[in-house]
């Protein structure tokens, strides 16, 4: 069972992605609204995966992600977004996150995918 | 061209003066032949000398009838009547009259003077002409004195003499004939040194006066060097002819303007060539012909005039040798032409230039203000475009977090739904749920497509470079992109987008391509952006609304761009757009 953080500052979306996550078999651990709550939250929580919204009021998500990379072990991060990934082009794949899925095709499955593929 | 005279009307009593002062010369001159007859036969030299007084009074009492103001004509007159005056009374036998008569002769040559130095205003303003005008005075009259107290004429009459001395009445005259010759000399330097330095038109002007000089030098060196006694008529006579001349030429000066106009046709082919400030002078200075013509322009802010240069300039005062001719615009002054006063008697001359220059004036504010105008115009619609890209930037940042989040809630909540039915329920309701999960996809796919279109996020996110890449991913041909990742300005960036955008978009509609190449190149001061296909040409900028659209759009920032798509040769798209925008004038 892999654990789970999830970062977004909608809380709609929070409850939506840990009822599909937990659905799928994932143990949410945590939730915060921002980055540097995400941060904290990350360190005390040492999740297996981050689910990390690129538009957070105080921080855009690829700042969070790399600072996610630098306090080792990192955990594996899945960038989301309500835009899909056309909007960011090749800061997707800057290499401080696992991928990137956006919000409506969250799922345990699409998760695992990009390990697998990762 | 007639002048017409706006000078008040004279009075009855000038008028009475001048008929008296007409009759008196008349008398006068026939007192002289009558004087002269009983002495002897008349010779030519007395008429002459009889028409140098009345020529000098009947032109001065004419001039002074047209040109009441200028004080030339009373002035002629007064030079007239002196010499009538005082060469009628030398002929009359009693020593009074006789004395007075001498006097007022020799009294005659400064009024001369006098009369040449003010040509044409009848004014002494120099300091160099009163000196000279004050030498004439100087020998006239003190020294005159001196040398009546010790003459003793040949007739006996002499009133003054007082203490008869033959050589020192004969040493003060050698004085007075060196004192009058050094006068003439720097009266012909004077209005020599004026004439030399003028050209065409004030020449013209000045010649009559300059003989009159030039006559008046002849003859007191004629007295000098014939001073033991000997007279040579012929030079005399000579001179009363010029004498005779000056005042009709004078006259004819100052009430006919028959200047020639070729020097207004250049000035006005040379205004034609918006010349500039100097060169505008010196053609305004050679159709007038006056080396010494300044320009002045009006300051409105200064509320002054001003030179060319912006430098305060102060315009010359009423009764100096130069004049003010001012243009105006709806009563309000525009420039200022100062000129030799002298070109006052060429009203027509000066009028004609006047216009001409006025022209030019007019011209000058007209482009200036149509110059303002694009440039504002320009400004405006760099605004216009800047405030559509930004408006656009709203729009989607509106769809993202209104329309866009909630439909990515409804999919997901919809998904939510489905996973807590998993297999069991209703299969109806299932796969109602499935197909609304479905629709809710395509919904958002269409709204991010729509929002994308409006403005896409990654240009003003990550540049030029990327969302260019993000372009060539989304079209079905072979793009092959060569930008860099440099950064522009937000309405360079978003134009180039556009013109990017647009060529790909043509090359997957109608192109039939297999490949396509994007180059984007950062130069100096400006963007160089190449689309190019190797489909099957034939593109018409004309037809359809996106690349005229683009064509506005680039227009906006002064950027151009160039379709070259011949049949069958594939299409190249090029534009160049300025980085250095134009500056945008103030809301």
């Amino acid at each position: 069972m892999s654990t789970i953080l999830i970062i977004d500052d909608d809380p709609r979306f929070r409850t939506q992605a840990r009822d599909l996550l937990e659905a799928d078999g994932f143990i949410v651990i945590g939730q915060a609204a921002d980055g540097a709550s995400g941060l904290e939250a990350a360190q005390s929580l040492r999740p297996d995966f981050v689910l990390l919204d690129i538009g957070l009021p105080d921080v855009e998500g690829f700042e969070v992600a790399r600072s996610l990379a630098i306090d080792g072990p990192p955990p594996l991060v899945v960038l989301t977004s309500s835009r899909d990934a056309r909007a960011y082009g090749r800061r997707l794949s800057n290499g401080h996150a696992l991928g990137f899925i956006p919000k409506e095709r969250i799922s345990g499955a699409a998760i695992r995918a990009l390990v697998d593929r990762g | 061209m007639v002048r017409t005279l706006s000078a008040p009307r004279a009075t009855t009593t000038v008028n009475w003066v001048r008929a008296v002062l007409l009759i008196a010369a008349g008398t006068l001159g026939l007192g002289m032949l009558v004087g002269n007859a009983q002495r002897g036969p008349i010779t030519l030299g007395t008429v002459l000398e009889i028409l140098v007084g009345w020529t000098f009074v009947a032109c001065g009492i004419f001039l002074w009838a047209r040109r009441p103001a200028n004080r030339l004509g009373p002035l002629m007159t007064t030079v007239g009547m002196l010499w009538l005056l005082g060469r009628t009374m030398t002929l009359v036998s009693i020593p009074v009259v006789y004395t007075a008569g001498l006097w007022l002769t020799d009294l005659w040559g400064a009024g001369f003077a006098a009369f040449l130095l003010s040509f044409p205003t009848g004014r002494l303003t120099s300091r160099a002409d009163l000196a000279i005008v004050g030498i004439f005075l100087f020998v006239t009259v003190p020294l005159e004195f001196l040398w009546l107290l010790f003459l003793v004429p040949a007739n006996g009459l002499n009133a003054l003499g007082l203490a008869a001395d033959p050589n020192a009445a004969q040493v003060i005259d050698r004085i007075q004939r060196v004192l009058i010759s050094l006068g003439a000399v720097l009266l012909v330097i004077s209005l020599g040194w004026r004439w030399l330095r003028s050209s065409g038109p004030v020449r013209r002007q000045m010649a009559p006066v300059l003989v009159g000089a030039v006559a008046i030098l002849l003859q007191s060196a004629s007295w000098i060097f014939l001073s033991s006694g000997t007279s040579l008529d012929l030079l005399d006579d000579l001179i009363f002819v010029a004498q005779i001349a000056i005042p009709i030429a004078v006259l004819s000066v100052m009430l006919r303007s028959r200047m020639a106009r070729a020097g207004v046709a250049d000035l006005v082919v040379e205004l034609g060539r918006t010349p500039t400030p100097a060169r505008l002078r010196d053609a305004l200075a050679n159709a007038l012909g006056d080396p010494t013509l300044q320009v002045a322009y009006w300051s409105s802010t200064e509320d002054r005039f001003v030179d060319a240069a912006g430098e305060p300039m102060d315009l010359p005062e009423d009764g100096t040798r130069q004049a003010v001719t001012l243009l105006e615009r709806n009563g309000v002054p525009e420039a200022a032409i100062i000129h030799d006063a002298i070109l006052l008697e060429e009203p027509g001359l000066i009028a004609s230039v006047a216009s001409a220059m006025r022209l030019a004036v007019e011209n000058d504010r007209l482009t200036a203000e149509v110059e303002a105008q694009l440039q504002e115009v320009r400004a405006s619609r760099a605004r216009i475009v800047e405030a559509g890209d930004l408006e656009r930037r709203r729009v989607e940042r509106d769809l993202h977090d209104g329309a866009q989040q909630r439909l990515v809630s409804l999919s997901l909540e919809l998904q939510v739904a489905r996973r807590a039915l998993g297999d069991g329920g209703d299969p109806a309701v299932r796969r109602s749920l499935d197909r609304a999960a479905e629709e809710a996809l395509s919904a958002l796919a269409e709204l991010r497509d729509l929002a994308l279109g409006i403005h896409p996020l990654i240009l003003t996110e990550s540049g030029l470079g990327e969302a260019v890449e993000s372009l060539a991913d989304r079209t079905s041909v072979d793009v092959s992109v060569d930008v860099g990742a440099d950064r522009y300005p937000p309405a360079v960036e978003g134009a180039a987008y556009f013109v990017i955008s647009e060529a790909l978009a043509n090359v997957t509609k109608y192109a039939k391509a297999t490949k396509a190449v994007v180059r984007v190149r950062g130069l100096d001061d400006h963007l160089s952006i190449e689309v190019e296909d190797d489909g099957i040409g034939g593109a018409d900028p004309r037809s359809g609304s996106g690349l005229r659209g683009l064509a506005d759009r680039l227009a906006a920032l002064d950027g151009t761009i160039t379709v070259v798509s011949p049949t069958g040769g594939g299409t190249r798209i090029s534009a160049q757009i300025p980085i250095i925008r134009p500056t945008p004038a103030p809301v």
